[in-house]
């Protein structure tokens, strides 16, 4: 029995997830100001989204 | 123009500050809010009164392990079988105390039959892994290094 109901994510959201609170991480600590911060946020996002669904191409050949 | 020195003791070192004076705080001080900021994500940026960091870090880590328990992702123990699950376990345990919050959470056990359960065994990593860096920093910045 678990304290808590079990998440259904799908790869997308799972992956959403992921990006959006590392980059949110990685931004407040590896940036001082709010402006560089909130830039930082957004390029790394951006840069994860970017790398994440390229691989899933890449790899698309494979999977059939 | 300089100040004339108070301690007259010059080995080509600078003369140790006073404790009230002191620019950094010591080592031992350094390697205590590191160890906070492990066993409670976020406490060894509190206590340098980092309110931001300390928050992110403590809501990103207990974010990665509230979802990775509850997409049942594998929570590993001691007991490992093989050489990844030790790195699992290491990993796991980089949460600090949230490692026992991902234990209560998950007292159904891991499924990893399906995708879910495999991505929440990488989101407690994850976890793991952003909260040893997160100390670090914490380290780090209470050595006076720029952060």
């Amino acid at each position: 029995m678990t304290v808590v109901p079990p998440v259904e994510l799908t790869h997308f959201q799972a992956f959403l997830l992921f990006a959006m609170v590392i980059s949110v991480a990685f931004g407040f600590l590896g940036r001082r100001r709010p402006k560089d911060r909130v830039k930082y946020i957004l390029w790394s996002f951006f840069l994860f989204l970017l790398v994440g669904i390229g691989i899933g191409w890449a790899m698309l050949p494979f999977s059939r | 123009m300089e100040e004339p020195a108070q301690n007259p003791v010059s080995d080509g070192t600078q003369s140790a500050p006073s404790a009230k004076e002191e620019p950094f705080p010591g080592e031992s001080r350094a390697i205590a809010f590191g160890f906070a900021g492990w066993l409670v994500p976020g406490l060894g940026h509190a206590l340098q009164r980092m309110w931001g960091r300390a928050l992110v870090v403590f809501f990103a880590v207990g974010l990665l392990v509230f979802a990775g328990a509850s997409m049942k992702g594998n929570v590993f123990t001691r007991q490992g079988s093989d050489a990844f699950d030790t790195l699992g376990y290491i990993a796991d345990l980089g949460t600090g105390s949230f490692y026992f919050f991902a234990r209560a959470i998950e007292t159904g056990g891991a499924d990893v039959s399906h995708a879910g359960g495999d991505y929440g065994t990488r989101l407690l990593a994850t976890a793991g892994v952003l909260n040893l860096l997160a100390a670090l920093h914490a380290y780090e910045a209470a050595r006076g290094h720029k952060a």
